[in-house]
């Protein structure tokens, strides 16, 4: 079952001192989430080129007593345009909530969403944060 | 931040948006770079022996059709035809390779990933220069001047037993030489760095007419959202409306049968062949992913020196530029087979625009001289007489 999910930047922090809080603090991630996670994100290099390959370091963290992921997804789509990247990311767990993705291409200028599918425990949960690249 | 300082019939006030956009689109030239996955990119060896090989027709099967057959410099290094001919008719028009070196795919299709297993393809192709392995292996061991070139590319002689190696390293060294193939400044170049550092009087002298070309193609148009960069192309595909029909019963199917080519080719960048120890170049082959909708999508081409490369689209259907702008002015969305993509759109230009959006394009020519070959054919520079004595 998929969950509706706030999108877009947390505007404050959370108190909760998790790690997705603390490199957002730190490093300057960009945070987004659910009912049940958070996830911090940056990519890599920091300023993406339209065209050329990037990759995501992302940390997953639960909310209360939420499960720990079993998987994570990522993907990216042009909502206005209607498709996607015409690259698919393979993404490797580092452990800790940590994961890489790679693989990552906009080839368009314009509004990308990306998607984080975070499925724990039979469920599915999609978060997903609005990216514009000029 | 653009203003109106000279007369009003010399300048256009482009937009902080516009301005940022048209920045996008250089610097011009790109800095020099290496192919990781050829040990003979940027060497000089590699590019000698590559430069001889382009103008040799001994590599195709009956030694009449060579790489510049088609690719000639005097036309750009493309042919001036609809569809290109080598042995055969072919399906599809023939790309030019100024600028080469910097395309991520190669070939309408992109059936290939690297410079090096593109310039095998035609060889090997029937309809093309119908060459094999073993022929081209025999050429380059018996002809001394070219063993001798590739000695000093490769640093070994070419092998008795792989006929293949022999073929990949011509294709290498084939590779090697196109990369040198470069565009030069242009007229939108000399404007686009006036914007950059704020020399109104510079960017006055660029025509009035190019300019409101130009604010079409990166405003109305959408042009740059494809053709994007300095080298106008975002080295990607797509599905402009235009037939895939090659003949009665007969489709290209573009990009989406190249992605399949590609990742099960042998000589792709993950193979045995690429002399990149990291496979670092090989994020594009690793991670592509097939989808409908590329079904009939192809290359979106570079537009630098676009005014010299007619005819144009993939099966070179239309003869001039202003074919293509009146194309994209009156496009059949019915024909845009983009899966439920919503990128493309009419643009109903009026004639005008049409003749502003020609302008600019032509101003992405450049003025250079045509190629003269460094050496003269049939002349040997690498074997010396007295050593053949």
């Amino acid at each position: 079952m998929l969950t509706a999910v706030l999108s877009g930047p947390l505007a404050a922090p959370a108190t909760d001192g998790d790690a997705c809080t603390i490199e957002a603090q730190l490093d300057g991630r960009q945070t987004v989430e659910s009912a049940r996670y958070r996830v911090a994100y940056r990519t890599q290099p920091e300023r993406i080129v339209v065209g050329e390959h990037f990759a995501l370091e992302l940390t997953v963290c639960p909310h209360g007593r939420t499960p720990q992921p079993d998987t994570v997804r990522v993907d990216a789509q042009m909502p206005e345009h209607r498709h996607g990247m015409n690259y698919k990311a393979t993404i490797t767990s580092q452990g800790d909530g940590r994961y890489r993705a790679e693989g990552l291409l906009f080839h368009m200028p314009g509004r990308w969403v990306f998607i984080f599918d975070v499925r724990a425990a039979g469920q599915t949960d999609r978060v997903t944060a609005s990216f514009q690249l000029e | 931040m653009v203003d109106a300082d000279g007369p009003p019939e010399t300048r256009i006030a482009f937009s902080e948006t516009e301005v940022r956009r048209i920045l996008q689109h250089g610097p011009w030239p790109p800095p020099p770079s290496r192919d990781l996955s050829n040990r003979v990119s940027g060497t000089a060896p590699g590019i000698e022996l590559g430069e001889r090989l382009f103008f040799d027709s001994r590599l195709s099967s009956t030694g009449t059709v060579s790489c510049a057959t088609c690719h000639r410099p005097d036309q750009s290094w493309t042919d001036g035809r609809r569809r290109g001919v080598g042995l055969g008719a072919g399906d599809r028009n023939t790309l030019g390779l100024a600028n080469v070196r910097l395309q991520r795919w190669f070939g309408w299709d992109g059936a290939a990933d690297s410079l090096w297993a593109q310039s095998i393809r035609p060889i090997l192709e029937p309809s093309e220069m119908g060459g094999t392995a073993g022929q081209v292996a025999a050429l380059v061991r018996g002809d001394r001047e070219l063993a001798c070139r590739y000695q000093k590319a490769f640093g070994r002689p070419p092998s008795l037993e792989n006929d293949e190696a022999v073929l990949v390293d011509v294709g290498k060294a084939l590779a090697a030489f196109q990369e040198t193939l470069s565009s030069g400044r242009t007229a939108f170049d000399e404007f686009r760095d006036a914007l950059a550092r704020g020399d109104d009087a510079a960017a006055a002298r660029y025509p009035l007419g190019a300019q409101r070309g130009l604010r079409i193609f990166i405003g109305k148009g959408a042009c740059g959202v494809c053709h994007f960069g300095p080298n106008f192309s975002n080295g990607e595909f797509d599905d402009i409306g235009v037939p895939f029909f090659v003949g009665p019963g007969r489709v290209d199917p573009g990009r989406y049968e190249g992605i399949k080519r590609v990742t099960a080719s042998r000589l792709n960048l993950l193979g045995v062949y690429s002399d990149d120890p990291d496979r670092s170049t090989a994020t594009g082959t690793r991670h592509v992913a097939q989808a409908h909708r590329q079904w009939g999508a192809f290359k979106v081409p570079s537009l630098r020196n676009v005014a010299r490369t007619a005819p144009y689209m993939h099966n070179g259907e239309l003869a001039t530029l202003r074919a293509v702008v009146r194309h994209y002015s009156e496009l059949d969305e019915e024909r845009v087979h983009a899966d439920g993509a919503r990128v493309l759109g009419p643009l109903r230009l009026t004639s005008a625009e049409e003749d502003d959006l020609v302008a600019f394009l032509e101003t992405l020519s450049d003025g250079g001289p045509g190629y003269q070959r460094p050496i003269a054919p049939g002349e040997w520079t690498c074997v010396s007489r007295a050593w053949w004595k």
